[in-house]
């Protein structure tokens, strides 16, 4: 009972807070330090997780959380509270380009973001499946108010589609889930089990075939969810239609919750012996979305766009990462391309505000209108195509350097190849976007205050790939 | 072979769901989405006499109460509002799309016989059928049909399916999951039930067929 009041009773007082007659000024300015809050809150929970490398830490029936769990709820909670953060200039912001005249629609936001955050935590924290699946739709249910964050008719279609096509997909994903409960029905724990703890323990004497068939399903609901292709449609509108910080939290966050659901499921898998179905269909399947991903990068017109299949290009990635049969590998990618892409996000929602449109041949030299928004924005495309300083660079080589056999030798150049096509045209955009002369008015005058979140997390980003960062994830 | 009371119970709301398909009357959808409903209910009671657990008594009468009673309710509320009675229909006309279902619900009984009956007495084929059978007919509906409305009803369907492919093959999961997968189908059809008057005051229609104008280069 206790863990239940720690773990919300922050964003349920956020919610309460954002749905009273306070001001949306000071909501501004008390939902971030909120959202710090909980932040700490939750590292002081996982310490001990944290500290110890193999052993579960038990907070109830049906909810624990080991050392890599605890590094994803951490990741979100700093993702979230960066993200809130920013959003208090956003908004600020949003007022002089005059968009976002209703204050209720921003309480409404802050009100469905800490919901929205609290339902990623409790994916981490599920030990029970049929428990993480509630949280993995909850997360769709709460988020769609975020996509809708603007009211009009584009935001209105990316809601409706996110809606309908991740709920279909997670329904499959529950399928699956069922098959896996069937299978544990068949001698290996009385009565079944639904915990991945005893689900791991027992992998070997699961029921073989129902639990090839409820991976299956798993990894095609969960796929959805995390845009893995061709079952990614709804995700670059959807990304591209909300707020910045909404699309930085979609992106940096929810990504990974769908991810870490497969890989836990994988785990399963892997470990009863049949390896061929999780280690080939993951990594076969992440090659061909990171190369359909980077095809789809090249002819862009969006900016949100971009940095959306740039997300489904580094779903693919982790994917493969997930079938290899790392978990520590798959965290240091999710890591530094959520580090690098909320910046991103960020600052191109900065930009959108600065340049009036989203469309990339109306932005146009960015480093003269503002030189701090130019480099950090070059900083964070270099950090998450996978350029030599940065984290992703290094989680990248990682991953291709612990592909052995054949298949995933195959994998390991479609997947170069990818990287290399995606790097050279979010290069050109990119190019594209800095240089050259502003060819708007410029609306919103950049201050040192947009470019805070963003530096910081880019030089985060530089942390993990220039220091010994990586080891500690990796014991 | 014996056929339990669960079992009739599940394939008679298959069939009943394969008659949704049938009819573009979205009313009458609604109804016979109702009946399957309150027949998986049923089937569910059956299920808890049969294993006699009382934490299925208890998800009965919710489903009873709430996916049979108050999401008809209101969505019936919700057409008179919008007054769209009819959907278009799209790709297959009804009565061969319902024809289709039928071909759907016998297939769905050669799909599952492989499957490995559960643990226990009783045998699991004809419930995993009309489970399988129960999606197959969601998805039908949702790609038949163009009206908002139409397919969170084809959602439902699905949802219904795997509810019955959980109580047959698992002896239904676990009370809290149960309740936590029930709050969020209702949440989830409020949600989209209010997007549906959004996108009614927005585009003047709520058809789905139009929503285009989110497109690749």
């Amino acid at each position: 009972m206790n863990f239940f009041i720690s773990v919300t009773a922050i964003p349920l007082a956020t919610v309460i807070l954002s749905l009273t007659k306070l001001k949306v000024e000071q909501l501004r300015l008390v939902v971030p330090v909120m959202s710090w809050l909980q932040f700490g809150v939750l590292t002081f929970l996982s310490l001990p997780a944290l500290q110890n490398n193999h052993s579960f830490l038990t907070f109830s029936v049906d909810f624990s959380i080991e050392k890599i769990g605890a590094c994803f709820l951490l990741l979100t909670n700093f993702i979230a509270a960066a993200s809130i953060t920013h959003a208090t200039c956003f908004f600020a912001n949003e007022k002089l380009v005059g968009r976002g005249e209703d204050p209720q629609h921003e309480k409404l936001y802050y009100a469905a973001c800490a919901l929205f955050v609290t339902a990623m935590s409790f994916v981490f924290l599920s030990d029970n499946l049929g428990l993480l699946w509630v949280s993995i739709e909850a997360t769709t249910l709460f988020s769609a108010a975020l996509v809708y964050f603007s009211r009009d008719k584009h935001s209105l279609e990316a809601t409706w589609k996110y809606l309908i096509i991740c709920s279909v997909g997670i329904a499959f994903a529950l399928l699956g889930i069922i098959l896996i409960f069937a299978s544990s029905q068949h001698g290996a724990i009385a009565g079944g089990s639904l915990s991945l703890r005893l689900l791991v323990d027992h992998a070997n004497e699961l029921q073989p075939k129902l639990l090839q068939f409820g991976y299956i399903f798993c990894l095609l609901g969960f796929g959805t969810k995390a845009g893995v292709f061709p079952l990614h449609t709804w995700l670059p509108d959807a990304h591209s239609e909300a707020p910045a910080p909404a699309s930085a939290l979609l992106s940096g966050a929810l990504l990974n919750c769908a991810l870490f659901s497969i890989c836990r499921v994988t785990e399963i898998i892997q470990v009863s012996g049949h390896s061929f179905f999780a280690t080939f269909l993951p990594i076969s399947w992440g090659a061909l979305t990171a190369l359909a991903a980077s095809f789809f990068l090249i002819h862009q017109v969006g900016i949100k766009r971009l940095w959306a299949y740039s997300s489904i290009e580094n779903v693919g990635i982790m994917l493969v990462a997930i079938g290899l049969g790392s978990p520590p590998l798959f965290f240091f990618q999710a890591l530094n391309h959520s580090l690098a892409k909320v910046a991103l996000f960020l600052l191109s929602g900065n930009i959108i505000q600065s340049a009036g449109t989203k469309e990339l041949k109306q932005i146009k030299g960015i480093l003269q209108v503002s030189p701090s928004w130019g480099i950090t924005f070059a900083a964070a495309a270099a950090a998450v195509t996978g350029m030599p300083p940065f984290g992703s660079f290094v989680a990248e080589w990682m991953i291709l350097s612990h592909c052995g056999d054949l298949v995933q030798r195959i994998a390991a150049g479609v997947l170069l190849f990818a990287l290399a096509l995606s790097f050279i045209a979010v290069s050109l955009h990119v190019g594209r976007i800095l240089w050259g002369k502003p060819k708007h008015q410029i609306a919103v005058l950049p201050t040192f205050s947009s470019t805070l979140i963003p530096l910081l997390l880019c030089i985060f980003s530089l942390l993990a790939g220039s220091t010994c960062l990586p080891t500690f994830f990796f014991d | 072979m014996t056929v339990t009371a669960t079992e009739i119970c599940v394939l008679t709301a298959a069939l009943l769901a394969c008659l949704i398909v049938g009819s573009l009357h979205l009313k009458v959808n609604l109804w016979l989405y109702a009946m399957s409903t309150l027949f998986i209910a049923l089937a569910t009671a059956a299920a808890a006499l049969e294993h006699s657990e009382t934490g299925l008594f208890v998800i009965a009468i919710l489903i009873a109460l709430l996916k049979s009673i108050a999401i008809p309710k209101f969505f019936s509320w919700a057409i008179d509002k919008l007054h769209v009675y009819r959907d278009l229909g799209a790709i297959i006309a009804p009565p061969l799309a319902m024809h289709a279902a039928i071909l759907l619900f016998s297939l769905s009984f050669i799909l599952t016989k492989e499957i490995p009956s559960p643990a226990g007495p009783g045998n699991g084929w004809f419930g995993a059928a009309g489970g399988i059978s129960l999606v197959f007919t969601g998805l039908l509906l949702m790609l038949t049909r163009r009206l908002a409305i139409s397919q969170i009803f084809g959602f439902l369907v699905i949802e219904n399916g795997i509810y019955v492919f959980a109580l047959t093959q698992t002896k239904g999961m676990p009370l809290m999951v149960e309740m936590g997968i029930l709050l969020d189908v209702l949440v989830g059809v409020m949600v989209s039930g209010l997007l549906l008057f959004k996108i009614q005051k927005s585009f003047e229609h709520i058809d789905v067929g139009q929503l285009t104008q989110l497109k690749e280069p």
